[in-house]
C-alpha cells in the first residue's frame, strides 16, 4: 500500500486541487466572535483507500443499522413498544432534547425518518471498525469528497486509469432518487438558510448535481394544506419534497421557534397532513443522542431480530448502578461524555482531570448519572498525510453516508477527515481539520 | 350536567398597518367523557380562509394566512356544551402517557420547587387522585393567586419562588409536584363562567383514565367547565399563535364568557 500511494501521480497535483476547490468557493463559514469568516477546507491527495471486501463488510453494518435507527424513530413517535418492553428506560426519551412531542402522531411519507445519515467511525489498531455517532438530522460532507474526485480525475486521469475504483459521482443519484421516493408530487427543493451557513457551498453544489431547485425560506409558501415555490412570475408551483438544510427549531415559526427568520410557517402543518415530505423528517435527534448510542445494538437485535455487524465503541452508562460501578474503578481509562454537548465539547479524559477536578466531576456524575456516559478510549489508526513535502501520519475518521429509498443506500465513497494538529483525537472541520477523498476498491 | 354556552373573543389592535400575518387558534373544545361539544361557530376578521387540523396532543386547531392590510386582527369562537357528563375527563391514550410523566418547558422544577416538595412527601397518601388533591390543598394554602406578577413564559420555579401567580401558575406546580410522584399529569386549557378569561388546571392520570383538578380554586374539575385542549405546559395549548410583518405596537383584549342556559330554553344544541 506505501509503495501504490507513493507512486501516485496525483500527488503531484495536490496544489492545484486546493486551488481547484479554493477558485469553486469549496469552504466552509464559521462564525467566531460574531465575526463570519469563511475557510477554505484543506484537501490531502493521498486517499483513504477502503478494499472491496472491507467495504461490502461496512455496508452491511451500515444498512443495518440505518434500518433499526428508522425503526427506532418511528416506534418512538408512535407506539413506543420499545420502552414498554423495557429494552430503553423512559428517562433516555422523553428527558432528552432530542425528543420532540410535536411529532407524535405525524407519519412521514412511505415511514422514512432518516432520509440522509452520516455515519461516523473509526478504525482502530486492533483493525476494527467502530461507530463513534450517528448523525440523523442535517448531516453535511458528502459534497466535499465528490468534488475532490472531480478535480483530481481533471488534473491526474491516470491515476485513475491505473487504480480500479468505485465512482463516487453518483452520490447525486442516489440522492435524487431518495428524494423522488418520498415525493408527494411537485417540485424537489433543497432548503439553504442561506450563503451564510456554514455548508452552503454543500447546499448550491448538491442542488446543482441532483437538478432540484435551491431556495430559501421567503420562496416557499403554504397555502390551503399545500406548499409551493413562488416562481419569478409570482405563480405558486405546487412542492412534493424539501431537503431541508435547516434545523427543526428553525424549520416553521408557527410550530417550532417562533423568532425563527428562515422557515417557513405552517409548513409543519402541512407535513403533518402528508401532503410534503421532509428530508430528514423532523425529530430525529431523539435517535442520535449520545445517551441512545449506547442503546443501537439492542435496538439491531430488538427491530431486527439479527447481532450487529458494526460495533460501538465500548460504552457505560452509569444510569445503571452496574455500569456506574465500573466508571469509578476505571475512571482514568474512560472518556466522559456530556450527553447534551455536541461538536467536541462536553468531552473529559478521565487521566487528564486534576485530583480536586475528578472529585468534582465523580460528585456531579453521582448526582446526575442520566447526564454522562463513559466509553473506552479507543486507539484508532493513523493516516498518512502530505504537509510542507513530508509525510506525517495523523488522526482521522470516516463520515460514511446511507441514503433510505425504496431501501438502504450506501454511497461507495465517504468524507475521511483528519486532525492537522497531531495531539488532537477531535477531526470535526470546524476546528481546523482537513479532509480526504475516499476510495473503496471496485475489486 | 349542565347545559352551557361560551363566547370566546380575541382581539388584537396594531399600532401600523399589518401586510401580513399567520395564525394558529386553538380554541376548540375537546370532546370527552365529561363533555359534548354542540354546534361551534367561528368568525374571524379580517375575514379569510383557514385550514382545520389537529396537534400532536389531538387538540384541534384552525390555521392559516392573512395577506389583507389591517390594523385589527380578531376571532370569536362560539359554541353549546353539555358538561358534567362523567367525572373521568378521558381514556387514557397508553401510548402517550409516557410524555406526560416527566418534567418538560414550564413545569420543571429545581431547587426551591423540589425543597416544598420534600417537605409534603411524607404526609402524602397512597392513591395518585387523593396526592393530587392534597397537593392541591396544600399550594392552595401556600401560594397567593395574585394577577400581573408572572407572564405566559414563567416556570413552575420561578412562580413559587415568587410565592404568587395565576391559574397557569398553579397549574405548573402542582404538574411539577406531581411529576417527582412520577405520577403522569398534565396541563389543561378551557373555560369557566366568571372568569372573563380563560382558565387553565390539571389532569391526573389513575386507573385508566383522566381526571381534572384545578388547583387555583383547589377543586375537582365540575360540571361547568369546559375543556379545549390539552399539553405538557402552557406552551403546548397557546389559544393563539401569530407571526406578522409590520403593526407596530400591539395591544390585545380577551373576552370569555361562559353561561349556563337554563332548561327552559329549548334553542340549545
Amino acid at each position: 500500500m506505501e509503495e501504490r500511494i507513493q507512486r501516485l501521480d496525483l500527488l503531484q497535483h495536490t496544489d492545484t486541487v486546493n486551488e481547484l476547490l479554493a477558485r469553486y468557493g469549496v469552504k466552509f463559514g464559521i462564525y467566531k466572535n460574531n465575526v463570519f469568516k469563511e475557510q477554505l477546507f484543506p484537501f490531502d491527495a493521498i486517499p483513504r483507500i477502503i478494499e472491496h471486501e472491507e467495504f461490502l463488510f461496512l455496508e452491511r453494518g451500515l444498512k443495518q443499522r440505518v434500518m433499526a435507527l428508522n425503526l427506532f424513530i418511528k416506534d418512538i413517535y408512535s407506539k413506543k413498544q420499545i420502552v414498554k418492553d423495557g429494552i430503553v428506560p423512559e428517562d433516555f426519551i422523553f428527558a432528552s432534547s432530542g425528543y420532540m412531542a410535536e411529532c407524535e402522531n405525524a407519519l412521514p411519507p412511505k415511514g422514512i425518518y432518516c432520509h440522509i445519515s452520516g455515519i461516523d467511525l473509526v478504525k482502530g489498531k486492533d483493525g476494527n471498525w467502530y461507530i463513534l455517532e450517528d448523525n440523523l438530522r442535517v448531516p453535511s460532507g458528502a459534497s466535499y469528497p465528490m468534488i475532490a474526485r472531480e478535480l483530481c480525475r481533471r488534473s491526474s486521469p491516470d491515476t485513475f486509469h491505473d487504480n480500479h475504483l468505485e465512482d463516487n459521482r453518483n452520490y447525486a443519484d442516489l440522492l435524487r432518487r431518495t428524494m423522488d421516493y418520498v415525493n408527494t408530487g411537485g417540485h424537489t427543493v433543497i432548503l439553504t438558510p442561506g450563503r451564510y451557513n456554514a455548508a452552503y457551498f454543500e447546499h448550491s453544489y448538491l442542488a446543482e448535481k441532483t437538478g432540484a431547485h435551491l431556495v430559501n425560506g421567503s420562496e416557499l409558501r403554504v397555502k390551503n394544506d399545500r406548499l409551493y415555490y413562488v416562481s419569478m412570475d409570482g405563480s405558486l408551483e405546487p412542492v412534493g419534497a424539501v431537503y431541508r438544510r435547516i434545523s427543526d427549531d428553525y424549520l416553521d415559526p408557527m410550530n417550532f421557534r417562533a423568532d425563527s427568520l428562515i422557515g417557513i410557517p405552517h409548513i409543519y402543518d402541512v407535513f403533518r397532513k402528508g401532503n410534503v415530505a421532509l428530508l430528514n423528517a423532523p425529530g430525529n435527534g431523539v435517535a442520535d443522542d449520545k445517551g441512545i448510542y449506547y442503546f443501537v445494538p439492542k435496538m439491531i437485535r430488538y427491530y431486527l431480530d439479527e447481532e450487529p455487524i458494526l460495533s460501538n465503541a465500548p460504552t457505560y452508562l452509569p444510569f445503571y448502578e452496574e455500569d456506574m460501578q465500573y466508571v469509578l474503578e476505571h475512571f482514568d481509562d474512560l472518556v466522559l461524555k456530556d450527553v447534551a454537548e455536541a461538536g467536541g465539547y462536553g468531552v473529559a479524559f478521565g487521566n487528564t482531570m486534576t485530583k480536586d477536578r475528578k472529585e468534582e466531576f465523580i460528585a456531579l456524575l453521582k448526582k446526575e448519572p442520566r447526564r454522562f456516559i463513559a466509553q473506552e478510549v479507543i486507539d484508532f489508526q493513523d493516516l498518512d498525510i502530505v504537509e510542507a513535502g513530508s509525510v506525517i501520519p495523523r488522526k482521522a475518521d470516516l463520515r460514511a453516508f446511507v441514503l433510505m429509498a425504496e431501501e438502504p443506500l450506501v454511497w461507495k465513497s465517504g468524507l475521511t477527515r483528519f486532525s492537522r494538529n497531531p495531539d488532537s483525537f477531535i477531526v470535526n472541520s470546524s476546528q481546523g481539520g482537513g479532509f480526504k477523498d475516499t476510495w473503496v476498491l471496485s475489486q | 350536567m349542565k347545559k352551557l354556552t361560551f363566547d370566546y373573543y380575541m382581539q388584537i389592535d396594531y399600532s401600523e398597518v399589518v401586510s401580513s400575518c399567520h395564525f394558529t387558534i386553538k380554541c376548540l373544545p375537546k370532546e370527552t367523557l365529561r363533555q359534548r361539544v354542540g354546534k361551534v361557530t367561528i368568525k374571524l376578521s379580517p375575514d379569510v380562509s383557514y385550514n382545520a387540523g389537529t396537534d400532536s396532543f389531538g387538540n384541534g386547531q384552525i390555521y392559516g394566512w392573512d395577506d389583507v392590510d389591517h390594523t385589527t386582527f380578531s376571532f370569536r369562537i362560539t359554541g353549546d356544551v353539555c358538561a358534567g357528563l362523567d367525572r373521568r375527563e378521558e381514556k387514557i391514550d397508553e401510548d402517550m402517557l409516557a410524555v406526560f410523566r416527566h418534567p418538560h418547558g414550564l413545569n420543571r422544577a429545581e431547587e426551591a420547587l423540589s425543597a416544598y416538595y420534600e417537605k409534603l412527601a411524607g404526609s402524602l397518601p397512597a392513591d395518585a387522585y387523593e396526592k393530587a388533591l392534597f397537593l392541591s390543598h396544600s399550594l392552595h394554602e401556600d401560594f397567593v393567586y395574585e394577577k400581573g406578577c408572572t407572564d405566559v413564559g414563567t416556570t413552575a420555579e420561578e412562580a413559587w419562588k415568587l410565592g404568587h401567580g395565576v391559574c397557569q401558575d398553579y397549574a405548573h406546580i402542582l404538574i411539577a409536584l406531581l411529576h417527582m410522584e412520577k405520577i403522569p399529569a398534565r396541563y389543561v386549557t378551557g373555560m369557566i363562567p366568571g372568569e372573563g378569561a380563560s382558565h387553565a388546571w390539571v389532569e391526573i392520570a389513575k386507573d385508566g383514565f383522566w381526571y381534572g383538578i384545578d388547583p387555583t380554586n383547589d377543586i375537582p374539575v365540575g360540571d361547568n367547565y369546559i375543556k379545549i385542549g390539552e399539553g405538557r405546559d402552557a406552551a403546548d395549548c397557546l389559544i393563539n399563535r401569530g407571526i406578522m410583518h409590520g403593526g407596530g405596537n400591539q395591544e390585545q383584549i380577551v373576552r370569555v364568557s361562559v353561561v349556563e342556559v337554563s332548561d327552559g330554553i329549548t334553542d340549545v344544541g
